[in-house]
């Protein structure tokens, strides 16, 4: 949709005299009442923002006229000046908001943990509220040659460049969403293995194979290559020969893959490449919120990639440059260096990823496995009551996946859509701007 | 299998209903506000029970003996095949058949002895405890089995024999737009999927042979609580062997990044495999895995169709994001009937994924081929709508030589003659597409003659898209300095124009009266042209003085001297012109005879007495011969050949 220049000022006008509203706080009023506490809806987040965005763009159509019908030359000059500080007032409040839902996500209520399967809910919602802000700022209401002039002619590809790169992170996380899925079927065969009451070793056993196939499914992460396939797991010719191992461990998908020497790690990092802070007089205007959002999108796909075992993480930078003096990034800073840190921890001690479910399923799972290894019926008590306990937690873990991981997969998907209609409407301008007068 | 469940259930059944009276009366007893009378029965009852008990257990120590022995024999039937290398459904039915009685043997001394953890019997825990485990053995047995039978058995299919590949007649343009300028295009033709394929076709995925083993495994699995290994254990080997048949096809998995990135031709022929693709997967390869788990799981519920989700997700979704990537990617001109293509497969077997993924947990997959539909249409539009900027766009600086068909125009025509194939689909995506202003002007005045097809929205925009290369053609047609070759020109190209609309389809949307107007059209040029060559020179044959007999003999000369020049000149040059269509080419060298001959002869006929052979440099005969080289493409002179 095209906004003429002349639009645009008639509606801020028009909106300041109604009381300074923004374009931001118009989005945020449409947003119902709490956007920053958005992870209850999580699911209908998307028809909500859209919602906002269709209310935004009648009301701007409502006030579209030219600036001559209600202006005089001063007033019109007047108006010029009030846009210009009108914007500054826009980003100031988009970044303002970043900054709030920041601090939001990185104080976590209790059972909703950094890097959990809601807490990821709940970051994916906050990406797709300061999209849609960021989104607004940028093009709603903006003459589409003012984005094709240095310093956006170079920003603005930039950004729609990382946005192609954070779309095959989106489907490598959705895929490995799949993977920690699988691991959740495995460990419910452990639960209705172990819940069992008294516990035999007909129980142990069957709960051991499951157990291990589920490490090795954890453990297959980033390492392409050492898969047994199932085929191979058949093992029609001499079936004896094989051990116990190879058996249990679980085929990696070729579909997991990504592309063919795809790798995630490599991913992040050419994102980042290139990522410069705007400095002097481009700091404080538009160059800022671009940005910003650059770097929402960077945290938010680095994040993912940490947590969700997806396609070569081998390598996945642990910082990434942004400069502390901004005041929308502390919160962001803070949680950047909260998952480096868990990060580094699993770099050394190859877990299967930074989801919290995941690596709480891990432990349990070792735990359980030496349980069910020295277990001879009828069994130490102490032993089994502590096994038992091990399964009922990891009972309620599969509960959260059970609840969080398809949904999650939707969101992600979600995410994607969002971010390849937010291209094309960067393209579009772009076309506009540049597109010769005829 | 069921019926066979009578031993253990009548001991067991007294057992039980023994325990339970005892239990009832000791509790009764138990009470404090009991009569003497009542206190007194409960105790007579309780030796009673008492007596019946430790009866029954003394035929129960021979039960508990018949137990073991039947798990003995249980236990050797499966412990036997655990040192055994062969699988036990390679070694014949008999044995899978014995394999499995003793499994369901098993399963039910199982729950016949949990039944009975009522009594504090150690001997029965230990036996029960014997034979979870022999039970839990051959549960991972039949896991592996399952597995085993699966691969083995696992059909191989080409995609050649399953899908008639009947040739669609076609013409691909996999030229990219840019490249008109340079080089004529080449009409190639290629074997392209039709999409009019009737009949679903679905193929046994795994031999029909092994159907009831499997359904066998999966009976005892689920019925003994092991169905997520069962289902484990299926999903990944048949979505194993989907990938495989993926990659087969020749389908890699690519990121959107170099989808993005990669060269037209490529591009093109990867959009091809995809259309293909996708419709061997969802017709062939997921109705037939569909039926398999349905043949093997129906009975259970949202088993089978949450097995068929895992199986297929991965693999449609790859292809799906190919989809996307491909609608993302700069709306090109030349992408118009590839993408217009995957459009129609899509379109088509949306169907078929309804039906397929028509449970709950399916329907985000029928929701991503919905949205990518809808991607698909739009990013067709903006294809149809770049190949109209390109056609006004495409600029030359120089005139094309010779006056011939233009390449442009040649592109143009041969790629839109493909449009009638997609009509149906072109016209819905058209439908809310008003061209711009520019094209009012081809809005058509047909009268009577309008038919349905000449007024939808396809044939509207057909014809915005000639008048778009009409007009470019025009400017073409300034660059040539020389008038006359204007009109060659523009007769050549409209010419070729009406040719292409006349000899497809595209008349059907062009209708009679576009055809006839623009078939007066060229001959206006043809007209054209002549009086702007001819007219100079027929000038010189003119009688200036109609009333008196004949001209002076040196104004005969210089007459004859000024037509040879202008004649030669013309031979010069517009040999080197061309006219591609040889009817075209004869019928303006037939009228140029009559105007031109004609006048020589009539002008040397009048003269007859000065027609020696100084003076007159050309016969009739030479010049009519002459004028059969104009338009042949080579420049030739009169003056050095001397064959007269």
């Amino acid at each position: 949709m095209t906004w003429s220049k002349g639009g645009t000022i008639c509606f801020f006008f028009l909106n300041r005299k109604a009381g300074k509203e923004s374009r931001v706080s118009v989005l945020r009023t449409s947003l119902g009442p709490s956007p920053l506490n958005s992870s209850q809806a999580i699911l209908s987040s998307n028809t909500t923002l859209f919602h906002c965005k269709n209310q935004l763009q009648q009301k701007c159509n409502a006030f579209k006229r030219k600036p001559s019908v209600f202006l005089g030359e001063n007033q019109y000059q007047e108006v010029i000046m009030d846009t210009q500080e009108q914007e500054l007032e826009d980003i100031e409040l988009f970044q303002k908001h970043v900054s709030d839902r920041f601090t939001e996500l990185s104080s976590p209520p209790e059972d909703d943990a950094l890097l959990s399967v809601s807490w990821l809910h709940r970051l994916l919602d906050v990406f797709l509220c300061c999209e849609a802000e960021f989104e607004a700022i940028l093009i709603m209401d903006r003459d589409p040659s003012q984005l094709s002039k240095p310093p956006f002619d170079r920003l603005i590809p930039e950004f729609i460049e990382r946005a192609v790169k954070a779309l095959d992170i989106c489907n490598a996380v959705a895929n490995g969403v799949d993977s920690v899925r699988h691991c959740q079927k495995l460990s419910e065969i452990v639960i209705s293995a172990l819940d069992q009451n008294p516990l035999g070793d007909g129980h142990a056993k069957r709960a051991k194979k499951a157990l291990l196939m589920l490490l090795s499914a954890m453990n297959l992460d980033d390492k392409e290559g050492t898969h047994v396939k199932a085929t191979e797991r058949s093992w029609s010719f001499g079936r004896r020969g094989v051990n116990k191992e190879q058996i249990a461990g679980h085929f990696r998908s070729l579909s997991w893959q990504v592309a063919k020497n795809w790798s995630s790690a490599k991913q992040i990092q050419s994102m980042i490449y290139n990522l410069v802070a705007p400095r002097g007089a481009e700091a404080s205007g538009l160059p800022s919120p671009i940005y910003t959002m650059n770097v929402i999108m960077i945290f938010v796909m680095w994040a993912l990639v940490a947590a969700i075992p997806c396609q070569e993480r081998n390598g996945l930078p642990t910082h990434f440059p942004v400069p502390k003096q901004l005041n929308w990034a502390h919160s962001l800073i803070g949680l950047q260096e909260k998952i480096a840190d868990e990060w580094k921890k699993k770099e050394k001690k190859g877990m299967s990823g930074l989801l919290d479910e995941l690596q709480k399923m891990e432990k349990l799972a070792q735990s359980l496995i030496d349980f069910t290894d020295s277990f001879h019926f009828p069994g130490d008590a102490e032993k089994v009551k502590e096994a038992a306990a091990n399964v009922s937690e990891l009972k309620e873990i599969f509960g959260r996946m059970d609840q969080g991981l398809t949904p999650l997969q939707m969101h992600i998907r979600e995410v994607f859509h969002r971010i390849v209609r937010s291209r094309t409407e960067f393209l579009d301008v772009l076309e506009k701007g540049s597109a010769p007068v005829v | 299998m069921d019926g066979c469940r009578s031993g253990v259930p009548t001991y067991e059944g007294d057992l039980h209903v023994v325990a339970a009276a005892h239990h009832i009366v000791k509790a009764l007893g138990a009470t404090k506000n009991l009569s003497d009378d009542l206190r007194k029965i409960l105790i007579d009852l309780d030796s009673h029970l008492s007596m019946i008990t430790s009866n029954i257990d003394s035929k129960g120590g021979r039960g508990l003996v018949d137990v073991e022995e039947r798990l003995d024999q249980a236990e050797r039937k499966i412990m036997r095949w655990e040192t055994d290398p062969m699988m036990i459904w390679d070694s014949g039915p008999k044995e899978a058949s014995d394999y499995l009685l003793a499994v369901d043997e098993t399963g039910k001394l199982v729950d016949g002895l949990r039944g009975l953890s009522v009594h504090e019997n150690r001997k029965q825990k230990e036996i029960l405890h014997r034979a979870m485990n022999i039970f839990q053995t051959a549960m991972s047995r039949l896991e592996e089995e399952l597995i085993h039978i699966l691969v083995r058995h696992g059909q191989q299919f080409e995609p050649k024999n399953m899908y008639s590949r009947s040739i669609r007649k076609d013409i691909v343009y996999d030229e990219s737009f840019v490249s008109v300028e340079d080089e004529p295009t080449k009409e190639t033709s290629s074997q392209n999927c039709s999409n009019d394929e009737s009949g679903e076709c679905i193929v046994d995925l795994v031999h029909a042979d092994v159907i009831p083993d499997i359904k066998s495994i999966a009976k005892v699995m689920f019925t003994s609580n092991y169905g997520p290994e069962f289902c484990e254990a299926f999903i990944s080997v048949q979505k194993e062997a989907l990938e495989q048949y993926f990659s087969f096809l020749g389908t890699e998995n690519l990121s959107i990044e170099d989808v993005l990135k990669m060269e037209w031709t490529c591009l093109s022929s990867k959009m091809n495999k995809w259309t293909w693709s996708m419709k061997i997967i969802v017709r062939v390869y997921l109705a037939s895995e569909k039926q398999l788990c349905d043949q093997v799981l129906g009975g259970l519920g949202s088993v089978s169709s949450y097995c068929f989700l895992e199986i297929s997700k991965a693999t449609i979704l790859c292809l799906l994001n190919f989809g996307e990537a491909v609608a993302m990617g700069p709306h090109r001109p030349e992408k118009l009937l590839r993408l217009l293509d995957m459009y129609e497969t899509l379109a088509d077997l949306l169907r078929d994924i309804d039906t397929l993924f028509s449970e709950e947990a399916g329907s985000f997959i029928q929701l991503q081929f919905h949205e990518l539909l809808e991607r698909l249409g739009e990013s067709a539009i903006a294809a149809f709508k770049a190949f109209r900027v390109a056609i006004s766009s495409n600029g030359s600086l120089y005139p094309f030589a010779g006056g011939g068909v233009h390449p442009l125009n040649k592109y143009v025509m041969n790629y839109i003659r493909m449009f009638p194939e997609y009509w149906n689909t072109l016209n819905l995506l058209l439908k809310n597409q008003h061209p711009g202003v520019a094209d009012q002007v081809t809005k058509p005045d047909y009268g009577p003659d309008t038919s349905l097809l000449t007024s939808c929205p396809m044939a509207y925009h057909l014809r915005s898209i000639t008048s778009c290369l009409e007009s470019n053609l025009h400017k073409k047609s300034q660059l040539y300095k020389d008038e006359a070759l204007q009109h060659i020109f523009l007769m050549n190209n409209i010419h070729y124009l009406v040719q292409k609309v006349k000899g497809s389809e595209l008349r059907l949307f062009f209708g009679d009266e576009w055809i006839r107007k623009h078939n007066a059209m060229f001959q206006q040029h043809a007209m054209n042209y002549e009086r702007a060559t001819w007219s100079s020179v027929v000038s010189f044959l003119k009688d200036n003085n109609p009333g008196s007999s004949s001209m002076s003999k040196s104004t005969f000369k210089e007459r004859c001297k000024g037509f040879s020049i202008a004649f030669e000149e013309v031979y010069k040059t517009q040999t080197s012109w061309s006219i591609p269509d040889p009817q075209l080419r004869e019928d303006l060298r037939i009228s140029t005879s009559l105007k031109v001959v004609l006048a020589y002869r009539t002008f040397l006929g009048r003269n007859l007495a000065y027609t020696d052979d100084k003076c007159v440099k050309h016969t009739v005969e030479h010049v009519e011969n002459s004028l059969l080289d104009l338009f042949g493409g080579s420049s030739r002179s009169l003056r050095n050949s001397r064959r007269w």
